[in-house]
């Protein structure tokens, strides 16, 4: 299940965060988001010279918490998706179409006259879009 | 690469990992050292390392070398345990709180800077006492039965010259009974190096008995294995030591001056000497020796390929029989324990090539034995080994990480060392730069132990910091994460340190979620450390938190005000978030010589006044402003800053935004504002008696009721409910002359908070400015000078409506005001809008409207020459001989025609002189604005054609209807004005309209026959304009008089509508069309008393 997905600015400000859990972590989970930063800028700072892996998008698993596995896309303006999940076996294509279809809202939601660059995404068409996508997640694979 | 041995690991190592002596001393011995402030250990331990000696070795292949460096480990018998798991804990507890309360930061220390720490090199970011800490935690593994680095090599025996019977003391002292458990339950040989010293106080006496007891001792023990040593030396105890060599091991560093005051330097040196003959000519000769003869023995045992062999038989054959968690107990004489004590003897030996060929050898044994403790002790220490030699470094790594996960896996016991293991492998990571991989051990090496796990999640945080690039945002969760388990173990100074760094990570980001939480614990820290104005600081920072949820707010604000309360004082806080002041909203209402009757017209354009006033104010042709014309004498500053006049209130409007979903109550909202006594007054007339005292500067708090005071400022209370604005009105009224400065706004939260705003000057916008005033500093926006009181008229007209149907005609009366005691004159007005309102004359005043209106029969037309003069100029003049005397107040008349449809606004302002009251002002001006909407009434228009059968005849067609929804109209007369025109009804009224009443919606058409009759020329001499001719709707015989629309009031609105209407030109003709309304319910006005309408239809042709 997805817990967490994120939409961060290049300046790493949170434009767009959204939990999708019950219990009162959101703190928690900004945490993780936070902290994932980090591991996007090394993997950006950092890319491995191999040929497919250079100019993608999808940064993969940033790093395995404990309950959580955590996911990064970096868009080519620079602005980061972050998806954080509970589930244990996630397969990439999953996630890979899930952060493709994200992007999708994303840039349907930025190129609204009325959005500021840089500022949160505040869209509840934007939200509800992104919630169905987040809830449509591994079912795709499943049918 | 530098040398392995001058790395933190290395210095680690060749510190913690040396031979241990252990000691055995009599009471009498200590007795004598104590007069020192020193146990015996203590004070020799200064002296036990070594950096300048040069001892020959030979390695078991007979390989010379030599040690330079040499340390050895003092301790008495007694401390030679393992410490109690709780023991130690407990023991690294206290070496927790005592940093925490020494590292502290200051209540005055700024937060970090997170570019600060950055520029800053390691050493000075990183707490000192996390090494101490790591230490600490080391030590507390140490004389482990599964290592041998720590079984002591030597035994130093002490007794005093004091002591009966010194020999047979000499030989007590080594009773089995009290030696550790280590020597007693075989895990190491109790066959040790003897070494035995006689301690001689000075303070006893001379030293003869000593030496006389040494020969004695020579003879027992044999001659080199004894040594006399004499302290004490000083008789006095004033010696002082510069650089006390016992300095480091007193944590409390108090009277470490003190120490060692007994020893002279003689009495060092000998000690010196002592430990160092003790080191190079016992200790290192007997491990070498003891290195030897282990190798010798694990060669015939264990080396070569038939050993081998049957050494992996063996193990085999027993590999079922031993199965404890520990593996099989280990005696001394096991040959594994050998190659252990070969190993870590060779290893402080600086051996290492044997030491990892020994560790290597038994390692595998361990593993096939289960053995894990063993095991991972003996990977640990091939890791260490491979950093020492500085080779395969990829070896020395996983090695450690196999030890490391050997000991995890064996659980809580040997949690410690897990522990010990990852500090090694993080420091040895470090020194190859990987940083932050050292950091996730730290992270790993967490165990269950909170308090255990904040110290390693806080040394974690700062390898996140220190890696290259740094990761900030990891540094940050993990300081956070390392504050919480503080802050679990109680360790509140500890967490507030922690929080306070993670601050610099979050400051300046918008992770508000984060960021308020940090903030907030921090306060809540602070506050039951009792700090509560720190702790207030931070609440601050969280106060305005739109974004957090409800209860969040309503947490943060209760404990905010809990806070407050507890300081048990006032809390004035400069830029309060709560409420939001808005300050694009800021707007300062102040009059000069320009005054308003109402808010509204203060908040009217000075455009749109000053062109009104254009023609009034005297000389204003010159492109100067006011101020230059009025007086030459007038001082730079009057022209450069605002003028208020004392008395008068200066309004500010400002707006509060609630930005919480809660509400909150503001209490006393009022300006702060500064009087301060005019300069140049000070000056020139600095004896005067009227010059404000100087401490009236600064008068920020005034309340309303002081009538005293110089300031009174108005003070408002309201309260906001989650997310409303409201625009609180703020006055001020200077009492006397100076100098006032608007500084800020000013409220209070609660009854212990008081918010502050200073208003920066450059962001007022200030409505009232004029434009020509471009040129002064910004600073003067808020500053006024204030000036004596003046006279002030005030004016309102009473019955204006502020709703009303098209074209209806009122008598009103203006009324001025004057409150001050000195009398205005020559006053002016003039109004917006002379088609809906004009002045009247003096002599309506007070007249029966609308009779006054009705035609008299010996009527006089000259009336009417006099208005068409008047319409003509603009400003009215009121006769020379009004003027407004001391509290009295003049009432003018005023004509009030609603000319057309829609909404209209009506400016007006009245000019009065003041008499010689003051040099900087003579005259001023009194603004009034109404805001009026009219409504359609009656749409009268008129259709005129030629009569088909005569030349001068018409056919006029009057359409009229009634456009109202309720309104019905009584129709009264219809008048035409302007050349010599006869017209008559075609056909009675009663036909078309039996009760003269047009109902709303209703249409009415008549009909007239229009006559023009050539006037004489006699006539032509009167105003064409002013003739009329009237038909009258009604009954038959009506008494009703008819309205004379050539005199003043109708007249003067037909002049207005012709001009309004279109050019005027002969040969026209124009109707004036009167109706009347006996509901008088539109307005509040006399219901009996018919409204009157008139409409006016100009140039029908």
């Amino acid at each position: 299940m997805i817990v967490c997905v994120a939409v961060v600015g290049h300046q790493n400000n949170p434009l767009y965060i959204q939990s999708f859990t019950d219990a009162d972590d959101a703190l928690k989970l900004h945490h993780i988001v936070h902290c994932s930063l980090d591991v996007v800028d090394e993997r950006v700072n950092n890319p491995k010279k191999s040929g497919p892996t250079l100019n993608e998008t999808f940064l993969g698993l940033l790093y395995p918490t404990e309950n959580y596995k955590v996911y990064g896309y970096l868009t080519n303006t620079k602005v980061k998706f972050i998806l954080v999940t509970t589930d244990l076996d996630v397969r990439d294509a999953d996630v890979r179409n899930f952060f493709r279809r994200f992007h999708a809202a994303y840039v349907d939601a930025v190129s609204n006259p009325f959005h500021v660059p840089g500022k949160k995404i505040t869209s509840r068409t934007f939200a509800d879009r992104v919630s169905t996508i987040v809830q449509s997640f591994g079912l795709s694979s499943a049918v | 690469m530098v040398d392995p041995a001058n790395t933190p690991l290395g210095k680690m190592l060749l510190e913690e990992i040396t031979p241990v002596v252990m000691v055995l001393c009599t009471p009498l011995v200590e007795e004598s050292c104590l007069k020192n402030g020193l146990s015996f250990v203590q004070m020799l331990s200064p002296f036990c390392d070594f950096t300048n000696i040069d001892v020959p070795v030979r390695t078991a292949i007979d390989q010379p070398y030599r040690l330079h460096k040499f340390k050895f480990r003092l301790f008495y018998a007694s401390d030679i345990w393992q410490p109690n798991l709780e023991v130690a804990k407990e023991r690294l507890k206290q070496v927790i709180t005592k940093a925490g309360e020494d590292d502290f930061p200051e209540i005055s220390s700024d937060l970090p800077q997170v570019n600060d720490l950055l520029s800053r090199h390691e050493s000075e970011i990183l707490p000192t006492w996390f090494q101490f800490f790591n230490k600490e935690l080391v030590r507390t593994l140490s004389f482990s039965d599964h290592e041998a680095f720590d079984h002591p090599v030597a035994c130093l025996l002490v007794v005093s010259s004091r002591d009966e019977e010194p020999i047979n003391r000499f030989l007590d002292l080594f009773n089995t009974n009290k030696l550790p458990s280590l020597l007693n339950d075989g895990a190491m040989d109790p066959k040790i190096l003897k070494h035995y010293l006689l301690v001689h106080d000075n303070q006893d006496g001379a030293s003869e008995k000593a030496t006389k007891l040494l020969t004695k001792m020579r003879s027992t023990f044999g001659p080199n294995d004894c040594r006399l040593l004499c302290i004490n030396s000083s008789q006095d105890g004033q010696t002082r030591h510069k650089d006390t060599p016992w300095a480091t091991f007193r944590y409390d560093a108090l009277a470490t001056e003190h120490l060692g005051h007994f020893l002279k330097l003689d009495d060092l040196n000998e000690i010196k000497n002592l430990m160092q003959e003790l080191s190079s000519k016992h200790i290192i000769p007997y491990m070498e020796q003891k290195i030897r003869l282990l190798n010798q023995q694990v060669s015939s045992t264990r080396k070569g390929f038939r050993n081998q062999f049957k050494n992996l038989w063996w193990r085999k054959g027993k590999e079922d029989a031993l199965d404890t968690t520990n593996g099989p107990v280990y005696t001394c004489s096991s040959i594994e324990s050998q190659i252990r004590v070969l190993g870590d003897y060779a290893f402080m030996l600086r051996d290492y090539e044997l030491a990892v060929s020994s560790y290597r050898l038994i390692s595998t044994d361990y593993k096939l034995d289960k053995a894990w403790k063993r095991y991972a002790g003996v990977q640990e220490m091939i890791g260490l080994t491979y950093f020492m030699l500085d080779q395969s470094r990829k070896e020395a790594e996983y090695c450690m990480e196999i030890a490391f996960n050997t000991y995890l896996k064996l659980g809580s016991p040997v949690q410690q060392n897990a522990t010990r293991c990852g500090f090694w492998w993080i420091e040895m990571l470090k020194t190859r730069n990987q940083i932050k991989e050292a950091a996730t051990v730290y992270f790993r090496i967490c165990g269950e132990d909170l308090l255990h796990s904040a110290v390693m999640l806080e040394q974690a945080s700062f390898c996140y910091l220190l890696s290259k690039p740094p990761m900030l945002h990891k540094y940050g969760f993990h300081l956070v994460l390392s504050g919480d388990h503080y802050k679990k173990c109680d360790q509140i100074k500890h967490a507030i340190r922690t929080y306070r760094n993670a601050v610099s990570v979050y400051r300046g980001t918008t992770w508000n979620l984060i960021k308020d939480r940090v903030h907030f614990h921090i306060g809540q820290w602070y506050a039951s450390l009792g700090m509560y104005d720190v702790a207030v600081t931070h609440m601050l920072e969280i106060l305005a938190s739109s974004h957090q949820s409800k209860t969040s707010q309503e947490l943060f604000l209760r404990d905010f005000l809990h806070i407050v309360q507890k300081t048990g004082k006032m809390f004035e806080v400069l830029k309060l978030q709560l409420p939001v002041i808005n300050i694009s909203t800021l707007k300062v209402i102040f009059e000069d010589h320009r005054t308003y009757a109402s808010p509204a017209a203060a908040s009217i354009k000075e455009g749109v006044w000053c062109s009104l006033e254009e023609d009034m104010i005297p000389s204003l042709s010159a492109k100067s402003n006011w101020l230059d014309v009025q007086s030459k004498r007038i001082p730079r500053k009057y022209k450069e800053s605002n003028i208020c006049v004392a008395g008068e209130a200066i309004i500010v409007d400002i707006e509060f935004k609630n930005p919480l979903q809660i509400p909150i109550s503001i209490l006393s909202v009022s300006l702060i504002c500064e009087l301060s006594a005019n300069p140049e007054e000070l000056n020139s007339e600095a004896n005067s008696s009227n010059v404000e005292p100087q401490n009236d500067e600064y008068k920020t708090s005034t309340s309303t009721g002081d009538i005293n005071s110089s300031l009174v400022l108005s003070e408002v209370d309201f309260s906001l409910e989650g997310g409303e604005t409201i625009l609180v009105q703020l006055t001020v009224t200077p009492r006397v002359e100076g100098i006032l400065t608007i500084v800020g706004v000013k409220w209070k939260l609660s009854s212990s908070v008081v918010g502050l705003h200073n208003f920066e000057s450059n962001s007022v916008n200030k409505r009232i400015a004029k434009g020509r005033k471009a040129k002064h500093s910004p600073s003067a926006d808020l500053k006024f000078v204030v000036i004596k009181s003046l006279p002030r008229l005030q004016g309102f007209i009473p019955s204006l409506p502020e709703k009303t149907y098209a074209g209806e005609l009122r008598y009103l009366v203006l009324e001025l005001n004057n409150q001050s005691k000195f009398p205005v004159k020559n006053l002016k007005m003039k109004i917006s809008n002379p088609r809906f309102l004009n002045a009247g004359n003096q002599s309506y005043l007070n007249v029966e409207f609308p009779a006054c209106l009705e035609k008299k029969l010996n009527v006089e037309q000259s009336g009417g020459h006099g208005n068409a003069k008047k319409m003509l100029q603009n400003v009215f003049h009121f006769p020379e001989d009004i003027s407004v005397q001391e509290e009295t107040s003049l009432s003018w008349p005023l004509w009030f025609h609603a000319a057309v449809p829609g909404h209209v606004s009506l400016y007006i302002t009245v000019y009065y002189e003041l008499e010689n009251v003051s040099s900087i002002m003579k005259f001023r001006t009194l603004r009034m604005h109404y805001n009026l909407q009219v409504l359609p009434s009656l749409d009268v228009s008129f259709e005129l054609s030629p009569c088909p059968s005569r030349l001068e005849e018409f056919l006029l067609r009057m359409d009229v209807v009634n456009k109202t929804s309720s309104e019905c109209f009584q129709i009264h007369q219809l008048s035409s004005v302007g050349q010599q025109w006869d017209f008559s009804l075609l056909q009675p009224v009663d036909s078309i309209l039996p009760s003269q009443s047009l109902f709303a919606g209703q249409a009415l058409s008549c009909f007239f026959m229009l006559k023009y009759h050539r006037k004489s020329s006699t006539s032509e001499d009167s105003n064409p304009l002013f003739l009329q001719s009237d038909v009258r709707f009604g009954p038959p015989g009506n008494s009703e008089a008819l309205f004379d629309v050539c005199s003043s009031p109708l007249a003067d609105f037909h002049g207005y509508e012709r001009l309004y209407q279109g050019m005027s030109c002969q040969g026209n003709v124009d109707f004036v069309f009167i109706t009347q309304l006996r509901r008088g319910n539109i307005d509040s006005g006399a219901p009996h008393r018919p409204l009157l309408f008139s409409h006016h239809v100009c140039h029908c042709r």
